[in-house]
């Protein structure tokens, strides 16, 4: 239960719920296109798609702006996205008692998957400038992210110096993470370097990774069906994970933070033990590592909770997350307003202590990116 | 309480050499690092394999993340030939964590003339200077208890998997130009 940690014993603190990842829209992508610069506004959004359609592409009837009844049909079949309607939005904070949202935009908007990176680098910025003029003004609640292009670094590193000293950008994020290369790597590292210096934290959004031209999201192919992606799209997590650290963006970004989105978490005790095992006995191909991996991961990287795992007994879960320590990783995270989004009412397995459900609905992300108890305090 | 035990003539340990040897039940490796001698016990802390029959190595240093230094070390490292944990022969400390050490002996060349300084009475000395050490002394040496394979699968391998405990060192002299461990 949410609830549960909020009041007793916790007077230090008057928060209830983070959430870490809540998509909010333009309502049609003309509103987005209004953002772009003039040579790519006749062209609008282009974006690559799912290489299928989700069976269940309902969102939450109450996200779409305007007269929409239903979602049946699709994102877009009302003409307008989830996530579109700020009443909606708001609603799902009031309702939860949610005193922060990350921002984290149409989840379609798969900026690292478009072969034109002149282009992608464009869009990411339209959807940050659209957001930051009407979005972010709208509640004190909402924290923003910077949407980047990751295969123009450098340009990217620059938006992120003009957009990232606003008190209420928290966060870089990297959408979709089958890039062209691992981003671990160095041709990569000018968006770290701007984040850190900003004060800002990395997240990476699993949403659309593996779409159109990208690599697929595992190297078993492109998947069919959504019951195939979802399943194993995780899998492209630990390739990103395992990068960042091998490559040593956590050595040299010490106070740097990277938040996965999206992706689950229970890829994460397998990729934590196997890491450093294997680390024991490759690490001279690693010399600039000055700590075992899963010491740079406990320190520096954070996993949101959503999609919720449910074996038959949900109690097995709770052990299995007491065996690598899950409330020292885990954050919030809803999903707003998609199909698979979690309720904080039921995203988490019945027997976990009070301090470790509190540390996963707020204390982690009050931690991770420093945020006031207070949101007017961030101005 | 240590037991002297005769290795071999140092001709024939040059450097960069190894020998493997049993003490008392115990499999020791003596290794001459570019004249200085070292005996470190057989077994790797990880899955008990036989750590001193692995690559006699060198390792890699970084300053700068992403950046590699000369190799180093070469000849110092010994890499176990199963999983490729790196231990300094020298120490028997890993190189990925120095809390995880092998267990190292003393080795050393004495001078033929001079008398064989033994830890203890154990051992006879003949009088040209070479030594002998028994069997039965070897058995009895403090330490060989509870370090044969079978009483190491209680104290190494996965049950213990990360918090594996040092794998022993051996001093190693040179007595009329012998080598010579006490374990």
């Amino acid at each position: 239960m949410a609830q549960a940690p909020q009041t007793k014993d916790d007077a230090e603190s008057s928060l209830s719920v983070v959430d870490c990842d809540l998509h909010q829209s333009y309502a049609t992508d003309d509103e987005l296109a209004a953002y772009l610069p003039k040579r790519y506004q006749s062209r609008g959004v282009v974006i690559p798609e799912l290489l299928f359609r989700h069976e269940s592409s309902s969102s939450r009837p109450d996200s779409f702006r305007g007269d929409t009844s239903s979602s049946e049909g699709g994102y877009n079949s009302a003409g307008v996205y989830p996530g579109s309607s700020k009443d909606g939005v708001i609603n799902h904070l009031d309702e939860n008692d949610i005193d922060y949202a990350f921002l984290t935009h149409q989840t379609d908007l798969t900026i690292n998957g478009i072969p034109n990176t002149d282009y992608a680098f464009e869009l990411a910025k339209a959807a940050n400038e659209y957001a930051m003029e009407e979005w972010i003004p709208e509640d004190e609640r909402f924290l923003m992210s910077l949407f980047v292009a990751m295969e123009e670094p450098e340009k990217s590193a620059e938006m992120i110096r003009e957009m990232g000293d606003h008190p209420r950008v928290k966060q870089v994020l990297i959408q979709s993470v089958a890039g062209r290369n691992p981003f671990g790597q160095e041709y990569y590292w000018p968006v770290y370097e701007a984040a850190e210096e900003m004060g800002l934290q990395v997240g990476l959004h699993v949403s659309s990774t593996g779409t159109g031209t990208m690599n697929p999201p595992t190297a078993a192919g492109h998947p069919t069906t959504s019951v195939e992606w979802g399943s194993v799209v995780p899998a492209a997590y630990m390739g990103t994970l395992a990068s960042l650290v091998a490559e040593g963006v956590l050595e040299k970004y010490p106070d740097l933070g990277f938040n996965f989105i999206e992706g689950g978490y229970m890829w994460v005790p397998h990729l934590i033990w196997r890491m450093d095992n294997i680390w024991k006995a490759a690490r001279s191909q690693v010399p600039w590592l000055e700590k075992r991996p899963s010491e740079y991961i406990y320190d520096q990287v954070r996993f949101t909770t959503q999609p919720a795992h449910f074996p038959e007994d949900p109690r097995r879960l709770t052990k299995l997350m007491e065996a690598f320590d899950a409330e020292k990783l885990l954050m919030f995270s809803s999903d707003y307003p998609h199909h698979d989004t979690d309720d904080p009412d039921h995203a988490l397995p019945p027997g976990l202590s009070d301090e470790a459900e509190a540390r996963i609905y707020y204390k982690n992300a009050q931690e991770f990116y420093d945020l006031p108890d207070d949101p007017s305090d961030l101005e | 309480m240590t037991a002297r035990h005769e290795v071999c003539p140092a001709a024939e340990l040059e450097p960069g050499d190894r020998k493997l040897i049993e003490v008392g039940g115990i499999s020791i490796g003596v290794f001459n690092v570019d004249g200085e001698y070292h005996a470190l016990n057989n077994v790797c802390p990880h899955q008990l394999a036989d750590l001193c029959a692995g690559p006699i190595t060198g390792t890699t240093t970084s300053d700068e993340v992403g950046e590699f230094d000369e190799w180093v070390r070469d000849g110092e490292i010994i890499r176990c030939p199963w999983h490729g944990w790196e231990f300094e022969i020298a120490s028997g400390e890993s190189l990925f964590n120095p809390h995880v050490r092998t267990r190292t002996f003393e080795a050393a060349v004495e001078e033929s003339n001079d008398p064989p300084s033994k830890p203890s009475g154990e051992a006879s000395s003949s009088d040209n200077g070479e030594t002998a050490v028994s069997e039965s002394t070897a058995n009895d040496c403090e330490g060989c208890q509870g370090t044969d394979r079978t009483a190491q699968e209680e104290e190494y391998g996965t049950n213990l998997a990360g918090d594996e405990p040092p794998v022993d060192t051996y001093d190693v002299e040179v007595e009329a130009e012998t080598v010579v461990v006490y374990v």
